[in-house]
C-alpha cells in the first residue's frame, strides 16, 4: 500500500502544534485515499514522543535517535530524513512549514528527484495528483499548484488544519543512523537566543504584535505588560525588528513567521500586505491604530481608532481584573 | 574572493492585481529586482568591499530581464550572466535550480548567494536545490554574513533564536531581506553599469534542454484564486475608556476569547 510520511518537528521535549495539525489532517487524507500513514521523528530521544504520536493514529512510527539533531544543522537532518524516505517509500511527504523545514526541503526534494510544494494553505490527493493552494504575490492571491510526480514533498502553513486525535497503537521502529561528524562541511558555532524567544510565536494561542506606532521603550513596555497579562507571545512588524526594539525572531509576515492564534492584537501596525501575509489566519484580530484609514482595519474583527499610549494601559488594567475574577 | 549572486526578476507585487477566469492580471507589467535577491547582492558587495574580489550576478529569464541585471550592475556588481529563456511560465524553482546548476558547474566561485525565497512565489527552494546539485554546504535564511580564514560565518534566523554556522568555501547561502538595506544605485553607478560586461548564454549552451525541462516540470500551476475574505468587523472611534469597555465586552461575550 502506498503511504503518506509525516515528519514531525520537536522543540524542548514537545511535538510542535503545527506538526500535529499536519499529522491530524494526513490521517484523514490517508483514510480517504486508502493510504498508509507513517510518521518520522528525529530527536536526541525520540522514543518519548511515541505515546503522543499514537494519539493521532499513525500506522507506523520511525525514529532516528542522535545528539546531532540538537545542533540545528541541516545536513544531518537531510541525511536522516532521506534515509527514512527511502525506507518508507511514500508518495507524499508532509511537514509543518517551520524555518528548519524551509532550510531542508529544497535539498531533500532535489536528492529524491521529487516535486516540492512549499508553504501550502491546503492540499489534497486527487487520483495520481497532489493538489495544493498556496499564497503568492505577498499572499494577495492563492496559486493552485499540483504535481503528479511519484514523490511529492509539501510543507504546510501553521493554522491550516485543526488538531484532531484518533488514538491508535503503532509500533515504533528505531532506524540506525551513522552520521560522520568529521565529514561535516558546516559547523554550528553558537545559538543566540533572546528573551523573546521563550514563547514559540508560531504555536501561541494569543499574540500581541507591535508596530512602528509604539515608537520607543515606553511603548515596548506597554506591549510587554499587555502580553504578560494575557500570557501571550509578543510579535512584531518589520519596522520594529529593524529598529532593534524587538528581536528579529519575533517578526511576523512574508519574511517573518506565519502565526494563527485565537486572538491577535495588531498595535501601531499599519497592515502592509507583507505583514498581513503572516497573520491573516488569526481567528480574532484586534487592531489599535490612530489612523482610521490604516489598512489593518480591513482585517480587524474589532478595530479601535485611537492613541495606543492611552488605550493600552486601560486595556491591560481591565484584562487584569477579568483574569483576577 | 569571487561571489556569484543568483538574482530573479519578479513582477511588482505592490501593483493591484485581479483574477479573471483563474488567470492573474496585473494593472502594471512593471518588473523589478526581487527584494531577497537584492539583499543577496548588497551583502556580496559589502563582503567584497571588505575583503577584495568581485561580484557576478546570474539571472535566468527573458530578454526584458536584462534591465534587472543592469540594476544589480548599477548597485556595484562587476559583471552579469544572462541565461536567456524567453518563456519561463512553465518553469518552477527546481527547473531554475537545474539551469543555475549547469552554469555554476562551469564557473568558479567562493560562494553562491541567493534570496531565501522569491518575492512573487515565496517558494524558497532554489537555493537548497542548487546547493544539492553542486554538493555545496549551505545555510538558509541568513541575516548576517562574515568571512574569516577561508570560511563564511552565517548568522541565520532559526525557529527560535539565531544560529551562527560556519561554512567552508565554496558554499551557498540564502539571504533574508532582514540582512541589510540594499543600496539605491547612484547616477555614477548607473552610467558605469552600461559598460559592464553581460554574457548572454542559452540553456542549450549549458547542455540543458529547456523544452523537456518545461514539459517534465514536476509541479504545475493550474490557476489562481482569491484569498477567502474575512468577515467585516466592528470599528470604534471616540473616548479610550468607552472603546476599551466595548472591546472587553466583545472579547468576553461575543468572541469568547478571554
Ligand atoms: C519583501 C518584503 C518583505 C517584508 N516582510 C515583512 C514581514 O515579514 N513583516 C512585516 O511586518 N513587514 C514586512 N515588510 C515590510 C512592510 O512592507 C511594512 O513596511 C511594515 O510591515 C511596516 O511596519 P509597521 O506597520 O509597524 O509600520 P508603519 O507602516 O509605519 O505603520 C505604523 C502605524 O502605527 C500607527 N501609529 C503611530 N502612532 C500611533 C499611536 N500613538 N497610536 C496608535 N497608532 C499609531 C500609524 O497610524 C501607522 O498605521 C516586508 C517588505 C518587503 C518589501
Ligand atoms: N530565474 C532565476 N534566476 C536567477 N536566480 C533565481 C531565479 N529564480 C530563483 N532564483 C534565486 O533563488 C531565490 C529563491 O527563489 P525561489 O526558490 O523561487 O523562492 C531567489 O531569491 C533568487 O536568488
Amino acid at each position: 500500500m502506498s503511504k503518506i510520511l509525516v515528519h514531525v518537528a520537536t522543540a524542548e521535549g514537545k511535538i510542535k502544534r503545527s506538526s500535529l495539525e499536519v499529522l491530524s489532517y494526513c490521517r484523514k487524507l490517508a483514510d480517504d485515499n486508502s493510504l498508509g500513514l507513517e510518521v518520522a521523528v528525529l530527536d536526541i530521544d525520540p522514543a518519548r514522543y511515541a505515546d503522543t504520536l499514537n494519539n493521532y493514529g499513525p500506522d507506523k512510527i520511525y525514529t532516528i535517535k542522535h545528539p546531532i539533531f540538537n545542533n540545528h544543522l541541516s545536513s544531518p537532518v537531510i541525511d536522516a530524513l532521506s534515509a527514512l524516505v527511502d525506507k518508507s517509500a511514500p508518495r507524499l511527504v508532509a511537514f509543518a512549514s517551520t524555518e528548519s523545514t524551509k532550510e531542508v526541503m529544497g535539498a531533500l526534494a532535489a536528492r529524491h528527484s521529487a516535486a516540492a510544494i512549499p508553504d501550502v494553505a491546503s492540499f489534497t490527493i486527487n487520483g495520481k495528483t497532489v493538489e495544493t493552494e498556496r499564497p503568492v504575490m505577498a499572499a494577495k492571491v492563492l496559486s493552485k499548484t499540483s504535481s503528479s510526480s511519484d514523490l511529492v514533498f509539501v510543507s504546510v502553513r501553521s493554522g491550516s488544519y485543526d488538531v484532531a486525535e484518533k488514538p491508535g497503537s503503532a509500533a515504533v521502529e528505531e532506524v540506525a543512523f551513522d552520521f560522520d561528524e568529521g565529514g561535516l562541511k558546516s559547523i554550528l558555532k553558537e545559538v543566540i537566543s533572546s528573551a523573546g524567544d521563550k514563547v514559540d510565536l508560531s504555536e501561541a494561542e494569543v499574540v500581541v504584535a507591535a508596530g512602528r506606532g509604539i515608537k520607543d521603550e515606553e511603548g515596548r513596555k506597554l506591549i510587554e505588560d499587555l502580553a504578560d497579562t494575557l500570557g501571550a507571545a509578543v510579535g512584531a512588524s518589520r519596522a520594529v525588528t529593524e529598529s532593534g526594539l524587538f528581536p528579529a525572531t519575533l517578526q511576523i509576515g512574508q519574511t517573518g513567521k506565519v502565526v494563527s492564534p485565537q486572538l491577535y492584537f495588531a498595535i501601531g501596525i499599519s497592515g502592509a500586505i507583507q505583514h498581513v501575509a503572516g497573520m491573516a489566519n488569526s481567528k480574532v484580530i484586534v487592531a489599535i491604530n490612530k489612523d482610521p484609514d490604516a489598512p489593518i482595519f480591513q482585517y480587524a474583527t474589532y478595530g479601535l481608532v485611537g492613541d495606543l499610549f492611552k488605550i493600552l494601559p486601560l486595556l491591560t488594567e481591565q484584562i487584569k481584573q477579568v483574569k483576577a475574577d | 574572493m569571487k561571489l556569484s549572486v543568483c538574482i530573479k526578476q519578479v513582477p511588482d507585487v505592490s501593483a493591484p492585481i485581479s483574477i479573471k477566469d483563474g488567470t492573474l492580471s496585473q494593472d502594471s507589467d512593471r518588473m523589478v529586482l526581487d527584494a531577497y535577491s537584492a539583499s543577496a547582492v548588497e551583502e556580496a558587495l559589502v563582503l567584497t568591499e571588505k575583503h577584495g574580489g568581485e561580484v557576478q550576478v546570474v539571472l535566468v529569464g527573458p530578454e526584458k530581464a536584462k534591465e534587472t541585471i543592469r540594476k544589480a550592475l548599477a548597485m556595484g556588481a562587476a559583471s552579469g550572466v544572462h541565461i536567456q529563456v524567453d518563456d519561463i511560465s512553465g518553469l518552477d524553482s527546481s527547473a531554475f535550480a537545474e539551469i543555475l546548476a549547469a552554469w555554476h558547474k562551469k564557473s568558479e566561485y567562493d560562494a553562491i548567494l541567493t534570496g531565501k525565497q522569491s518575492q512573487d512565489t515565496d517558494a524558497g527552494l532554489t537555493g537548497g536545490m542548487l546547493a544539492w546539485s553542486l554538493e555545496l554546504p549551505f545555510a538558509a535564511n541568513a541575516v548576517g554574513l562574515e568571512f574569516e580564514n577561508g570560511s563564511f560565518i552565517v548568522k541565520r534566523q532559526g525557529d527560535s533564536g539565531q544560529e551562527m554556522v560556519e561554512l567552508k568555501a565554496p558554499c551557498l547561502i540564502t539571504c533574508s531581506n532582514d540582512m541589510n538595506d540594499p543600496r539605491i544605485p547612484s547616477l555614477k553607478g548607473i552610467m558605469q553599469s552600461k559598460r559592464k560586461p553581460v554574457e548572454t548564454v542559452t540553456p542549450a549552451d549549458l547542455g540543458v534542454d529547456i523544452a523537456s525541462l518545461s514539459s517534465d516540470s514536476k509541479t504545475e500551476r493550474t490557476g489562481f484564486k482569491e484569498v477567502p475574505g474575512r468577515e467585516p468587523g466592528k470599528k470604534f472611534e471616540g473616548e479610550a475608556e468607552e472603546m476599551v469597555s466595548n472591546l472587553m465586552n466583545l472579547l468576553e461575550n461575543e468572541a469568547k476569547v478571554l
